[in-house]
């Protein structure tokens, strides 16, 4: 069996409390299928097996404490560490250039990548706490994309309860073909303005 | 034509990455729609319960549980590979009891009454 069959099964006897870990611990940073786990929990749901409120509840509380153990890490003990790595290699306008991008864009990053393109959101983390991204913003935003996470992605198993590996598989490529599409048209936009200019 | 400077290849670059990540993902994206299209059916994995393969295919719990000889009350809410480990079978034995009970639940065939008391009309 599969690791992701074994984190299923687990699941379909422990309930919320693993629920609850499994999240938490992607959200710092450990890739672990949480789309499929939401989308298997929105199928039970159906099924009667479990509470549609719990689940929503306890799978956005465990995403956005999960956010906050990456977000604090980085801030405290990340930023010093690539501060010294830029003053040491040199790269410190570099570093200065992409904490400006950083917290110009972070807002709507840190949205999207909370629901979107979930396999980003710990990375965001990280730079946003790197970045010292305000922190209230960066709840603000977290709380609200992982909230959207939650209620679609359940909402999804819920309504496609019979075909949850066949919907995970279409909605995971979508969600990249969208963000591909996105940096495509934005890179081409350069490209053509540094062209004319 | 002006000549690229060293950002402008950079961009190219990044450009035709992620022009070829996205079509990959396209790709792949095509062929799950396929899948879902041509097929209806999952296919029955170690980690689903038997509630979830009844729900799945549409056919009634009781008759995944007799098939398995396991009492359809409390329901059983393990995972299939539990249950093969649990009746020394493997999971490929469990898989074919369970397709051999769905095909003869679903139509041309009836699926065979419910057995349990409180589905039973009144005498």
């Amino acid at each position: 069996m599969s690791f992701t069959d074994q984190l299923l099964a687990a699941l379909l006897l422990y309930g919320l409390p693993l629920l609850f870990g499994v999240i938490m611990i992607a959200s710092v940073g450990v890739p672990l299928p949480i789309n499929l786990i939401l989308i298997v929990s929105g199928s039970f749901v159906r099924q009667g097996e479990s509470k549609l409120w719990p689940v929503i509840i306890v799978a956005s509380a465990a995403a956005v404490l999960g956010d906050q153990i990456g977000y604090g890490l980085a801030r405290w003990g990340g930023r010093r560490l690539v501060a010294r790595i830029s003053r040491k290699t040199g790269f410190k306008a570099q570093f200065r250039k992409a904490e400006a991008l950083a917290k110009r864009w972070g807002g709507p990053g840190i949205f999207f990548s909370r629901w979107l393109v979930t396999a980003l959101g710990p990375w965001l983390n990280v730079t946003s706490g790197i970045a010292e991204y305000p922190w209230r913003r960066f709840i603000f935003w977290d709380v609200l994309g992982q909230v959207l996470c939650a209620v679609l992605y359940v909402m999804v198993g819920y309504v496609f309860s019979d075909r949850v590996q066949a919907i995970e598989g279409i909605l995971g490529n979508l969600a990249w073909v969208i963000l591909g599409f996105i940096v495509a048209v934005i890179l081409g936009w350069k490209i053509v303005k540094s062209l004319r200019s | 034509m002006k000549k690229f400077r060293r950002q402008q290849w950079l961009i190219l670059a990044g450009f035709l990455l992620i022009v070829g990540f996205t079509s990959f993902k396209a790709v792949h994206l095509a062929r799950a729609v396929t899948f879902w299209k041509a097929h209806r059916d999952e296919p029955i994995r170690g980690w689903m319960s038997i509630g979830y393969v009844a729900h799945s295919y549409h056919v009634p719990p009781h008759v995944l549980y007799s098939a398995l000889g396991l009492p359809l009350t409390p329901p059983d809410k393990r995972p299939l590979r539990a249950i093969a480990k649990g009746q020394h079978r493997s999971m490929g034995e469990i898989q074919a009891i369970l397709q051999n009970a769905i095909i003869h639940a679903r139509p041309p065939y009836p699926p065979p009454p419910d057995p349990s008391p409180d589905r039973e009309g009144p005498p």
